[in-house]
């Protein structure tokens, strides 16, 4: 069974494959906790909580549980990041969208597999979850969009039970900033970075997209970490481990 | 028309340099309307730290039909990444892929994305 939604302004897509009524309920609920995140955590929606936290409007005491736990994984991020990732770059708004996408979908994955489900696939924004296997003994085939064309891929990997997610600005022209300039990321096209969740593959793709060249090195020296990065030469980087799909 | 130049570097975190595109060709046709015929191009011959690396890449259209290999050096991560390399190229194009995985698609590139043509079709 497939859905797509369209949330935070980009599409939702969910390919469950063990379907049942019940499970179909959960993505359902699923579907209403993102339209709920986006709800609270938007710096689009003045009335979000993190406006109202960036005007001042909420005390450290007020702030949420959720809201708390995404600005600290924020800062995990600037500082393994040595900076290059921000939340809040000078004299703009806080923006924790980078973390709140992989946070939230990553949560609503765990929310479907305590309900029972083993064998879907989300993907949010071309950030992926691939849970189990789409038919028993093989993997999800997870096709890597080329940089220049839209339409065609350079890579396809096979996963299990991981999550990928893409950083580029093909999309958005330059709207990742490296953090320690103030300056439009420069230096890669993409990466694609796999890992056991899509808190780690989404936060650790855009950190290495924001820092550039030394990107693609660092983030596969990251623990757990695969990467398939092309840089401004268009020179195609493989992390020895990543799980390509030729067999 | 796109090339492919192989090249390989090994970094302390075993991260490998496979190949290296040219970049897109302005204003080509999309692949189905496209007239080019097949074609044949050589890349050119690039010194590596491990020997010296020429492939020739095999054009239908705008699709990748084929990678050669004209020369290589038969040590190290060479070894390895070449084929690595004709695997990546033929079998992006052509498999019957799950997802796409792609920088945040927005809802209105979603229209005509390969992601959008996934969704509308059964599960395989």
């Amino acid at each position: 069974m497939k859905w797509v939604e369209h949330i935070m302004g980009f599409p939702v897509s969910v390919d469950l494959r063990d379907s049942t009524p019940r499970l179909a309920e959960e993505v359902d609920r699923a579907f209403a906790w993102l339209h709920e995140v986006d709800l609270r955590f938007s710096p689009f929606r003045a009335d979000s909580e993190v406006c109202r936290l960036d005007r001042g409007e909420l005390g450290p005491d007020q702030v949420s549980t959720d809201l708390r736990h995404v600005l600290a994984l924020c800062e995990l991020y600037e500082r393994r990041s040595g900076g290059a990732f921000r939340a809040r770059l000078p004299d703009r708004h806080l923006d924790p969208c980078a973390v709140v996408k992989g946070w939230a979908v990553q949560h609503a994955a765990d929310t479907l597999r305590a309900a029972g489900a083993r064998r879907f696939c989300i993907n949010a924004g071309g950030d992926v979850i691939a849970s189990g296997e789409p038919v028993p003994g093989d993997p999800w085939l997870v096709g890597v969009r080329h940089p220049d064309r839209p339409q065609e891929l350079c890579a396809v990997l096979a996963v299990r039970d991981q999550a990928v997610a893409t950083s580029a600005n093909y999309e958005r022209g330059g709207h990742i900033v490296d953090g320690r300039t103030g300056h439009p990321a420069h230096g890669l096209l993409s990466i694609t970075i796999v890992a056991p969740d899509l808190i780690t593959a989404d936060t650790t793709a855009t950190a290495a997209f924001a820092m550039g060249a030394e990107g693609p090195a660092w983030a596969a020296a990251e623990p757990r970490c695969q990467v398939f990065a092309v840089d401004a030469s268009r020179r195609v980087f493989c992390s020895s481990g990543l799980p390509m799909a030729w067999g | 028309m796109r090339r492919a130049i192989p090249a390989v570097l090994l970094s302390a975190t075993g991260l490998v340099m496979v190949w290296q595109f040219e970049p897109a060709a302005p204003a080509v046709a999309s692949p189905s309307s496209a007239h080019a015929g097949d074609a044949t191009v050589t890349g050119t011959r690039e010194a590596i730290r491990q020997g010296t690396v020429q492939v020739q890449v095999v054009f239908s259209g705008t699709r990748i039909a084929d990678v050669v290999v004209l020369q290589a050096p038969d040590t190290g991560p060479t070894r390895h990444a070449l084929p690595l390399l004709r695997e990546m190229t033929l079998r992006a194009q052509s498999a019957q892929i799950d997802t796409v995985t792609g920088a945040t698609m927005t809802s209105q590139a979603y229209r005509s994305s390969l992601q959008a043509a996934i969704d509308g079709r059964g599960s395989r």
